[in-house]
């Protein structure tokens, strides 16, 4: 009987601990945000330039800036008092697990809305519209996605472009790195030929680069990567606050302002905002 | 915690497949590292015990220099630190033939064998100086006492910390992933990718990663009470 019980008892312990996490009393993010005072959102310390730390070691980036912006004051107003932003670092990985665990409550990086993302979470009107395309060093012959066949290519893992580099180049040979730095080291050093990720991203490595002009940015866009800010599931009224923020951002022009600031010729990743987007995001304001 | 768990994406789709390789790459980068690490181990291990102070210095070095630096940065160090060290042409073979797989063998097998070396003197110190005496004065060299008596004993004493040893290496073999090694944990996040179900996809590796470990364990037992000399060391409890 007693060595039965030594047995159970780590079992029954285990089962009490996993039962107890799934019975902490349902709060929605609203009432969290109004009772703590304190939205707490999960974004890059290493994607330039929608969150990065930057040389004065302060943690910035467009994404950022949108929250702070555009939307803590619609949900500073819904809660009737000031909101505290606080930021952790998430990653292709972490980023559905922090939000399902509430340890975050709003992702605002670099994260593309898919149907299959969305079955795990729920995502705010696209704030801003990228595709996968190719950095090189200047001279390679790799041009576009055609030209990878047999190609030696790093991609970022947890991202929609190898997928789609799998599916439709299966000659290419992928390799994968879970961060940006790593996977440019390997192009820096040779170990690949070029690597793939979000035109945006690449454009924003190139430009962070000790030397800029050294790498291209090659290839039409081979994807449609429409960024959102992802939340848990079924809030609603969260949702819609967040939407609110975006939208009024947009229809005010302040959006454009904090897009100029950042991907405007003088900003850190020079990024002209086409006419066909821009039409695109304001065609995504319903009237008030 | 609002979130609705799809055990189904475990067995829909490529996650099965996935899974399967990522274990055989698991297997296999364990298996190499840990064949490096322990002829490493045991000769580093076994250099530090000689009575002849260059060789004692020679691994002594290796040991604390290998073991004080942490794993990911002997990932990076073999991955991207080697290779231009390397004449072109084999740099370029390499690249072409898994660069990535043989990076993190060498890493993994060569920090381990730090580690082990150690476990190695451990046990080659509990043994009684008199055994070593003894062999030396039936007429056996150096090389014989520790070929023929020292090390098989040590080697029987230290089964228990080099099963921990073990599976550790087993279970680092995950950093491997931060150079694009393709292994578990690798796959893990792959099956996240794909089905933005993170949870389950990690629940998997949770438990295959407790299944080999726990296979090694048993395995280890087995060896101890097999190899066990009887009325020379502990009676290993049958349970």
């Amino acid at each position: 009987m007693k060595s039965n019980c030594r047995r159970t008892l780590p079992v029954i312990l285990l089962i009490v601990l996993i039962g107890l996490s799934g019975s902490a009393k349902a709060e929605t993010t609203l009432e969290k945000i109004a009772r703590t005072g304190t939205i707490t959102i999960g974004t890059r310390t290493g994607s330039p330039p929608f969150g990065y730390v930057n040389k004065n070691n302060d943690w910035v980036g467009f994404s950022i800036e949108l929250v702070e912006s555009a939307i803590a004051p619609v949900l500073s107003k819904k809660i009737g008092k000031q909101l505290k932003i606080d930021k952790k670092e998430s990653t292709p990985q972490t980023r559905i697990p922090l939000l399902s665990s509430n340890a975050v409550d709003l992702i605002a990086e670099t994260m593309t809305d898919t149907q299959s993302r969305r079955e795990s979470v729920d995502f705010s009107i696209t704030y801003f519209v990228t595709g996968a395309q190719f950095l090189v060093k200047k001279g390679n012959a790799i041009n576009g996605l055609k030209a990878t066949a047999g190609k030696r290519i790093a991609a970022q893992q947890g991202s929609t472009n190898a997928r789609i580099i799998r599916e439709r180049v299966p000659t290419a040979k992928l390799v994968e790195f879970p961060d940006q730095p790593a996977a440019f080291q390997a192009l820096a050093q040779g170990q690949v030929q070029a690597y793939t990720n979000d035109g945006i991203q690449l454009a924003g490595l190139k430009a962070k680069a000790p030397k800029p002009d050294e790498w291209l940015v090659v290839g039409e866009f081979y994807s449609y990567e429409p960024y959102g800010m992802a939340m848990r599931k079924n809030e609603s009224d969260f949702r819609h606050a967040v939407n609110v923020g975006l939208m009024d951002a947009i229809e005010s022009g302040r959006y454009f302002e904090i897009y100029e600031k950042w991907f405007g010729q003088k900003g850190e990743v020079p990024y002209p905002l086409s006419a066909e987007t821009k039409r695109f995001l304001q065609m995504q304001v319903v009237p008030k | 915690m609002n979130y609705q768990f799809n055990w189904g994406i475990l067995w829909t789709g490529q996650s099965g497949a996935w899974l399967l390789q990522g274990v055989i790459t698991t297997l296999q980068l364990t298996l190499l590292a840990w064949c490096l690490a322990v002829i490493l181990g045991i000769v580093a291990g076994a250099f530090r015990t000689l009575p002849f102070a260059p060789l004692r210095w020679l691994s002594s070095s290796y040991v604390e220099f290998f073991r004080n630096v942490p794993l990911l940065v002997w990932m990076f160090f073999w991955y991207f630190g080697v290779p231009p060290l390397l004449p072109q042409a084999v740099q370029d073979w390499l690249f072409d033939h898994g660069a990535e797989f043989w990076a993190g063998m060498f890493a993994l097998g060569v920090y381990h064998g730090a580690r082990f070396s150690e476990v190695i003197r451990a046990g080659i110190q509990s043994i009684p100086r008199n055994q070593y005496e003894s062999a030396v004065s039936t007429g056996l060299t150096i090389p014989q006492t520790y070929r023929l008596i020292i090390v098989p004993i040590a080697l029987r004493l230290i089964i228990p910390p080099a099963t921990n040893e073990s599976l550790n290496l087993l279970k680092n073999s995950s950093v491997a992933l931060t150079i694009g090694v393709a292994e578990l944990t690798f796959q893990t996040r792959q099956i996240e990718t794909y089905t933005a179900k993170a949870l389950e996809a990690l629940t998997a590796g949770t438990v295959i990663y407790l299944i080999l470990c726990l296979g090694l364990a048993v395995l280890a037992s087995r060896l101890e009470r097999r190899f066990a000399i009887p009325g020379m060391i502990v009676q290993v409890k049958a349970d």
